[in-house]
Parts: C-alpha cells; structure tokens; sequence
C-alpha cells in the first residue's frame, strides 16, 4: 500500500546573512501509513516542526522529494495538499462564528452552502460543541479552541492531518484529557495523523510509530512498545527519562531503568545470562518503600562508575559491598562514542 | 466618585485640574459662540443662534470647508491606499531593512510640518507648478502615512500570524485567504486608521498654513485669517460646528463598525 505521507531524503537548511546558514533538517526519509498515528518527537530545534511545515507546504524543503499519496507534491501550494493542520496557537478566524470557522475549508473547496453547514456541523458534534455553533473564538476556554481546531482541520476529510504541538498551550489536566479526545477522534475517523511534541507521554500513549529527531537527523523510529524498552542512543534513553547510564566493564556504555537494577549480597552469583558486578555502596536515599542505592562499580573510575538502583529493602549502608545484577531483559547496550 | 476624593484628595484634585484645564477652555468657547453680543466675551451677552448663521454666511468659510473636506477625503483614502499595503508588507512579508522602512514611514511625524509645509510650497508648488489644491493633497497625505502605517499594523500585529496559514491549508488560494481573513482581520485598524486620519487632516493648521492660493484654504487655515484681521464670535461658532463634526466622526464610525463589535466581544 503506498504510504499517504513519504518524505525522500528531505533537508532543509535556512540561509544565513553571509554565512553557511544553519540545518534544520537533513536526508529525512519516512513513511507514513494510512490511518497510523505518527509522532514527530525531540527536543526544541531538533527539526521537527520544520518537518511538520514542509509537509504542510508552509516551507519548502532544499532537498529532497515530498510524497503525498505516492504524487510528487515537493512544489505544491498548501492549499493544494488537502491537509487538516492544527496549529499551537490554534489560529481560529477571530471574525467568525464557530460554525464558519469550521466550514471555511469546505467553502474553499466549494462544497454546495447547505452541506458545508451539515458537515461543519457534524464536525462540531464530533467534538461536543455543537451547542456553540454560533458564538465566536474568543468567548471560549483553550481547550474548546483546540477542539474547534481540531473540527476544522478534520471536516474537510484531509488525507493527513497535521498536529503542532496543539496540546502544549493547555493546562496539564486538560491535557491530558484532550489526549484522550484526539486519540477518539483520530480513531473514529480514520484519519492519518501527524503530530509534533516534546513530551514523551503524550509520544507514548498516542503514536502507532514514534520517530525521534536530533539535530535534524532522525535518531530512532518504530512502535513506542519496541523504542521505549530498546533506546538506540543515549539521546533517545536520556530524552525517554532514562537517567542510568553505567559504563560495563569490557563492553562499553549501557543504560537500564533503577526499577529493574537488584543488588545481591557478596558472594552471591546472578543468573546465567544476565550482568553481574561487584561494587560498593556507596549512597542510600530512604524513600519510603525502598531506597535509591547508589553503587560503585569496582574499578571504574569517572561518570560511567555509578549504578542506581531501586531496592525495595533498607538493609544496605554506605560501604557495603554488593552484587550488582543488571538483568539482560532490561539492560541496553548503547553504541560508543557517544559524547554527551 | 465620592469615596475617591476622600481616599484620595490629591489624585482627584490633579485629575479635576485636568480635565478643567482641557475642557475648560472648549466650554467657554462654547458658550461664547452662543453669544447675542458683539463680541468675543465670557460669559456670553444673551443667547442667539446670530454668529452661526453669520459663519454660514460667510462665503470663505463655505469654500474653506468644502476644501478641507476634500482634501481630507483624498489624502485619507491616497494614505490608506499606500499604507494599508505598506503595513501588510512590513508585518508580513519579508522586507530587507524591516526596521529603516518603518522609521521612514514614521518620519513625518517628526518632521515639524511647518518645514514640511516650507518645503512643499518652494518645490512643489512654486518649483513644480502644481497647484494648491494638489500640494495640499500631497502633503497631507504624508502627513497621514504614518498613522495608517501604524494603526492597520498594531491590528495586524495583534492578529496571530498563523491565521493565514490556516487558511491557506484549508484549501483557499493567496487571494481568496487576503479577502476572506487579512482584510477581515485588518477591519478595525483600517477604520480607526480612517476616523484619526480624517480628523487630523480636518484640524491641521502648521502643514496647511503655507499651502493656500486664490480662494483655496482649508478651513482652519481660514479661521486663523479671520482672526487676524476682526475680532468677533464668528470664529467661535465656526470652531463649534468644526469640534461637532470631529467628535460625530469619531461617534459615527465607532457605533457603524466598533472594533468591539468586529471581534464579537
């Protein structure tokens, strides 16, 4: 099935007054699934609202090829690509009622008066403000904003609909809440989606395939089931929450999760397949169920000499000596070299 | 109102200063115009409609009027036509020098317009011939630039930039998205822009000062001739008539298309 969004080698580089001018975006390729949930994730400036845009076709791209629904549409004007966009600002006309704001994309397309108010209006009943219709933007809350936002950019039944970071001027409730709703509405129309954001919770609980930008550069892509457990690199571990980073002896740099660390008496040995260490304690937090255990491991010197650990039980000191078992389920091997 | 001056005397006497200060002088020049004397005194000598009747008698007034309005009127809209694309330019696309061509459409302002006035008369109407009428178009439509620029540009600015975008994404061409959202997002500015540059044309004096000729002078311009050379409440009921026309200007174009009432607050 051809992908509804693919991106061919994308780059784009914004030029500088005299200089080399920066790269936002450099040889992307992706591909986009009908009827997926696609999240653009990374830190700011790590390209992945340039990417949005290119898509959307507010900025074209100085590289590479753009494919919507298999057609080369890399030169094609926005108002061409049939995309639903919603915006962070969420950019609703001030001067219109909600009804008109959600039925402006099907006047521009011309759609007969009397079925652009009938389908504007389901819209609004798709989002539950139907009994707003008449009243404009600014005598709503952010989220009712967001929602007509979102009826709007879904009533023209665009082949992707596009997703800037449309939660983050929220509070962190409502966010969560419209999480959900985007989700029900994306899941009830079938629509494919592409969202940007920065935040790892909502990338987890809505993606179908999560792709992490870095500088531009695509860092890791794939199913949040399968990214978040096997972080590539120790920017995606670190930008996922992991905080764990020991240095193995022999074998390089490794992250695991301080839930899935145990520490055994001396002596003891770990089983067969997983990672064991002999190290010292050399920290202990008391935190009420357990303690976080900071441990040395024996030998290693510098930021990679320390694991953390969760232990369930206060019986450890400063000093003693432990077992350090890094279960090989949960520990990931990070490829070297990596300077952070 | 009361609980303010208690709790705070000095705040309500300064602000009563003020407004007597501003409005003191309006009302005795009122109250003058109304007068049945013979001359420009305070309090007025009995009540009479006499010197109104007498200003509208007056043909230079009548003709001063009709060329105040005129080049009101033009200069308005010749500064509308420059600064509405001007302003769309500037807060939009991308100018080179943004900066440098914002302070130039900002110049007249601190320009003294006695100079500007000056300048108009020896080059263009004395060294270019034109006439006037024509100078004084020409100058008050510089004169006014800047407040279009500026007014249509803060409405702009105030508009999120990603309206047209969103439009634009829907599905709407460059033209029809002007049409259907910038035009419609700059409606309020453009009629502030409209009232302030009509009334400030309307009460120029420093600009229009150098810019008569045969039976051509606005009205201020007029009045200020008048005075010179005789000393009766004529000037006073034309001052009245001048201030009503401002302030029901002002009134009209607020009630037919408040910014209030465009934005739906």
């Amino acid at each position: 099935m051809t992908p509804v969004v693919e991106l061919d080698r994308v780059g784009h580089r914004f030029a500088a007054k005299g200089g080399a001018g920066t790269t936002a975006v450099a040889d992307l390729d992706l591909a986009v699934r009908r009827g997926e949930f696609t999240t653009l994730l990374g830190p700011s400036g790590c390209g992945k609202t340039t990417t949005l845009r290119m898509i959307a076709g507010f900025l074209r791209p100085t590289s590479g090829r753009i494919l919507l629904e298999g057609a080369d549409a890399t030169r094609t004007p926005p108002e061409k690509r049939n995309i639903g966009m919603v915006f962070q600002s969420y950019a609703l006309f001030p001067h219109m009622t909600l009804l008109d704001n959600v039925g402006y994309g099907l006047r521009a397309r011309k759609v007969p008066a009397a079925e652009a108010r009938e389908r504007a209006g389901q819209a609004l009943e798709l989002v539950g403000l139907s009994h707003a219709a008449g009243r404009k933007p600014a005598e709503l809350s952010g989220g009712q904003q967001q929602r007509v936002a979102l009826a709007r950019a879904v009533a023209i039944r665009p082949s992707v609909l596009l997703l800037d970071e449309p939660l983050s001027n929220l509070d962190a409730r409502l966010r969560v809440q419209m999480r959900r709703e985007l989700l029900q509405v994306q899941r009830e129309t079938g629509l494919t989606a592409i969202l940007v954001t920065h935040d790892q919770d909502e990338a987890l609980e809505l993606s179908d395939t999560m792709v992490i930008l870095n500088g531009g550069r695509l860092e890791q892509q794939g199913a949040p089931r399968d990214v978040f457990p096997r972080p590539a690199s120790r920017f995606v571990a670190e930008f996922l929450g992991y905080d764990n980073f020991p240095e193995l002896p022999g074998r390089g740099p490794a992250t695991i999760r301080p839930e899935h660390v145990r520490l055994l008496p001396a002596g003891e040995r770990e089983d067969g397949g997983d990672t064991g260490l002999d190290g010292t304690v050399a920290a202990v937090t008391y935190q009420g169920a357990g303690c976080l255990v900071e441990a040395g491991i024996d030998g290693a010197e510098g930021p990679g000499s320390a694991v953390r650990c969760l232990h369930p039980a206060d019986d450890l000191r400063p000093g003693d000596r432990v077992r350090i078992v890094l279960p090989a389920r949960h520990l990931v091997e990070l490829p070297a070299g990596e300077q952070r | 109102m009361i609980a303010m001056i208690r709790t705070r005397p000095l705040l309500s006497l300064l602000a009563a200063a003020a407004f007597t200060l501003m409005l003191g002088p309006v009302v005795i020049l009122t109250g003058v115009a109304f007068t049945a004397g013979e001359t420009l005194a305070f309090p007025p000598e009995g009540l009479s409609l006499r010197w109104f009747s007498a200003a509208l008698d007056y043909p230079p007034f009548i003709d001063a009027f009709g060329t105040s309005l005129l080049v009101a009127a033009v200069s308005t809209v010749l500064a509308l036509a420059l600064g509405v694309p001007a302003t769309l330019a500037l807060n939009r696309g991308r100018v080179p020098g943004r900066k440098a061509v914002e302070g130039l459409f900002f110049a007249p302002v601190i320009v003294p317009e006695l100079v500007l006035s000056l300048a108009l008369f020896q080059q263009v109407m004395v060294g270019m011939r034109v006439t006037a009428l024509g100078a004084l178009v020409v100058g008050h439509t510089v004169l006014l630039l800047p407040y279009t620029v500026r007014v249509v540009g803060a409405s702009l600015a105030l508009a999120d930039p990603r309206l047209e975008e969103a439009a634009r994404g829907l599905g709407s061409g460059p033209v029809r998205t002007f049409f259907t959202v910038t035009l419609p997002v700059m409606a309020p500015g453009i009629v502030s822009a409209t009232i302030l540059a009509f009334i400030t044309s309307l009460n120029n004096v420093p600009l229009s000062l150098l810019l008569t000729g045969p039976g051509v002078a606005t009205l201020p311009v007029e009045m200020l001739n008048y005075v010179q050379s005789s000393f009766d409440p004529v000037v006073a009921a034309v001052s009245v008539l001048l201030l009503a026309l401002s302030v029901a200007v002002a009134f009209a174009t607020e009630r037919v298309a408040g910014f209030t009432k465009v934005f739906g607050r």
